[in-house]
């Protein structure tokens, strides 16, 4: 037969058990939401970063390619602007040498 | 099943296939992004500029591209290829203006055209090479014009290649920049080689992670490099002079059908070198189609013998150690005379008994130098032959200057001691007779030549000190002997082509050169050298022609020449003929 006493031993044990395994199911929801939560995190930094990665690649892109019309522009007004194309197209243009020249 | 089996065999799947792209992307993928991943790429670093004193960029960089292969990405026929892309690759001089019109050249272009081909074919069909270099230092537009091209296994990495926008300009005072056996950028010759350690720069290192795509991962490491962009420097070479020398020193070369033809001239006060310039010269873009012997610059790697300028050194040492004053006359002038068995005379036999110091040097007296030459002795005269620079470096920054040729006292004999007095029998360079000759110039002070005036490093400017300085002869001294070359040049033999109004000195040589032991009398090297105004000198110059054929003395060929520049450079300069 058994006693009531110990029913009431056996229901509260299973009461005490219940309570510590939701503890323990709310901590691993709680860790599993974090875990979630840092993976979706890097997911969206890692996302951002490889986007400016491609960014900064365009930038330097660009500047490499503005350096390099710098380069080409000012070798081209040195060339336009040096002495042997100036003298020939004046030449071209029909200007001459002055045979005199009068200081005051 | 239970879904607890259908969710481990999930997980298990992703796991496998997370862990086979990762495979893939450590290393499959990297093995095949040509090592663009993880590795350092070196970044080519700009060599500095060369700038004239108006700012003006005289050698800059240029942007250039080096042609690569992938012979095994290529699917286009190999021999088609190589035909198509050999006429872009040859030699940049059949692009010249004038070179469609010259048959010579075309037949050569024809032939390197075929030889390229063969080089080309034989590199693509070599399926066995992963990469091979086809061209470097190619110009951008022959670059876009393979580009549109559109041929897969054809790539271009970036190079950078000198520029010199006023072609052959100054070439021997710049020197040039060519590859050395590592296939680096190495300057040679002239302030190229000179300062090519500062020039160059220090290239630079990319260092940082990249993606697949080739994208930088910006958590990754960064191991960059910047490149250091080598100095610049500015020159005191004044482009305007300059481009007046090399128009009159061209158009006089071919006149007097000499052999080369060199002028150099200076600022007495500061040393400086304002022009520098031989004719016949050569493009230093071009330099692989030039001898090698055309390279060095002839104004201060040559000797030669410099003739009767030599006199007025003899006659400054002689003046300085009082020894003779511009009214000494010479009691010996009178005819030839005999030394150690050989005849000293004058060049044109004619004689001048009881001439002055002064006369001495307006008739350029041989006779009349050995007096002031036994006066001096061969101590006194050795030492002030040292002490104008001569037997040594004058220290310009250029790269391949010589120290002339004078023999060791011990060695000297009387008659070298005559014979050397005018300039005979000892070997200068061009830029130590400049050197000496701006010492009289300068109130006989001697400053070393110098050609750059400023060092600019990341945008703070450096300036170059001037080189060293010393008194060689009192200013009296400088002042007499300037007097004699005056007079020389008013009453000598060239005085027909002195501009009028203008007090210039100046003194002729003419050297006969020595060929296989003796000297050949119709070869000869003629030269004027001198400085203008006289009394407050803005400039010192020498011409010098080596071998003229329409006529051996530098009184017919250099002196004209120097007079027709000077002329050019009072306009110029602004030095009226009131100021004098």
């Amino acid at each position: 037969m058994l006693h009531i006493s110990d029913f009431r031993v056996k229901k509260q044990k299973e009461n005490s058990f219940n309570l510590v395994g939701k503890i323990k199911v709310k901590i691993l929801v709680i860790c599993a939401f974090i875990v979630a939560s840092l993976f979706f995190a890097q997911l969206v930094f890692a996302n951002n970063l490889a986007v400016d990665g491609q960014k900064l690649s365009e930038i330097e892109d660009q500047i490499a390619k503005f350096e390099e019309d710098n380069t080409t522009l000012r070798a081209e007004i040195a060339k336009e602007s040096s002495l042997s194309t100036l003298s020939q197209r004046a030449e071209e243009m029909g200007f001459e040498k002055p045979s005199k020249l009068t200081t005051f | 099943m239970d879904r607890i089996k259908i969710f481990q065999i999930i997980i298990f799947t992703a796991a496998i296939f997370i862990i086979a792209r990762l495979f893939y992307w450590q290393f499959i993928a990297q093995v095949t992004s040509s090592g663009e991943i993880n590795s350092a790429q070196i970044i080519p670093a700009s060599r500095g500029e060369i700038f004239t004193n108006d700012d003006f960029p005289i050698v800059a960089d240029q942007e250039a591209f080096l042609l690569y292969a992938k012979p095994h990405e290529i699917t286009k026929d190999s021999q088609e290829l190589a035909k198509v892309l050999a006429p872009s690759l040859i030699s940049e001089k059949y692009a010249t203006s004038g070179a469609a019109f010259l048959p010579d050249l075309q037949k050569q272009k024809e032939e390197e055209v075929k030889q390229l081909q063969t080089n080309i074919f034989a590199h693509l069909a070599d399926k066995n090479l992963f990469w091979v270099q086809l061209a470097r230092k190619l110009p951008k537009d022959i670059k876009e014009k393979i580009q549109t091209l559109d041929i897969s296994g054809l790539g271009f990495e970036k190079d950078k290649k000198r520029f010199y926008p006023e072609a052959s300009m100054a070439a021997h005072l710049l020197g040039f920049v060519g590859l050395n056996k590592f296939g680096d950028d190495t300057g040679y010759f002239g302030l190229e080689g000179y300062y090519d350690q500062r020039l160059k720069g220090q290239p630079g290192r990319l260092g940082r992670d990249r993606d697949p795509l080739g994208f930088p991962i910006l958590v990754g490491r960064y191991r960059t490099v910047e490149p250091k962009k080598g100095d610049s420097l500015k020159l005191s070479i004044d482009r305007t002079m300059q481009f007046i020398v090399e128009q009159k020193l061209e158009q006089a070369v071919e006149k007097y059908g000499a052999k080369e033809g060199t002028v150099i001239i200076s600022d007495p006060k500061t040393g400086q070198i304002m022009a520098m310039a031989t004719y016949p010269n050569y493009n230093p873009n071009l330099y692989q189609e030039y001898d090698g012997s055309q390279y060095k610059n002839p104004a201060i790697a040559n000797t030669y013998e410099p003739g009767s300028v030599f006199k007025l050194i003899t006659m400054a040492s002689a003046l300085d150690m009082s020894l003779v004053d511009p009214n000494t006359r010479c009691d010996i002038c009178s005819g030839p005379r005999q030394i150690a068995g050989y005849e000293i005379s004058t060049w044109n036999k004619k004689y001048y008994p009881n001439s002055t110091m002064t006369e001495v040097i307006q008739h350029s007296d041989n006779v009349g130098i050995s007096f002031v030459a036994d006066k001096l002795g061969i101590d006194r005269f050795y030492e002030y032959i040292l002490k104008f620079g001569f037997r040594e470096k004058t220290g310009i920054d250029l790269q391949e200057e010589a120290d002339g040729a004078i023999r060791n006292k011990k060695d000297w004999k009387g008659i070298d001691l005559v014979t050397s007095a005018f300039g005979q029998g000892i070997a200068v360079t061009p830029i130590q007779m400049v050197q000496a000759v701006q010492a009289i110039a300068n109130r006989g002070v001697l400053i070393s030549p110098k050609i750059v005036a400023k060092i600019i490093a990341n945008s703070k400017e450096e300036i170059v000190k001037p080189g060293e300085k010393r008194q060689v002869i009192s200013a009296k001294t400088a002042a007499q002997i300037t007097e004699m070359m005056v007079n020389a040049v008013e009453k000598g033999e060239a005085k027909a082509f002195v501009p009028k109004g203008y007090k210039i000195a100046g003194k002729t040589g003419t050297a006969q050169i020595p060929l296989a032991g003796h000297y050949d009398p119709d070869k000869t090297i003629a030269s004027f050298v001198g400085f203008a105004p006289a009394n407050d000198p803005k400039f010192v110059m020498l011409v010098l022609f080596n071998q003229p054929s329409a006529s051996i003395f530098g009184s017919e060929t250099a002196a004209p020449t120097f007079f027709e520049i000077a002329r050019e450079l009072f306009n110029y300069l602004g030095i009226s003929q009131a100021n004098d």
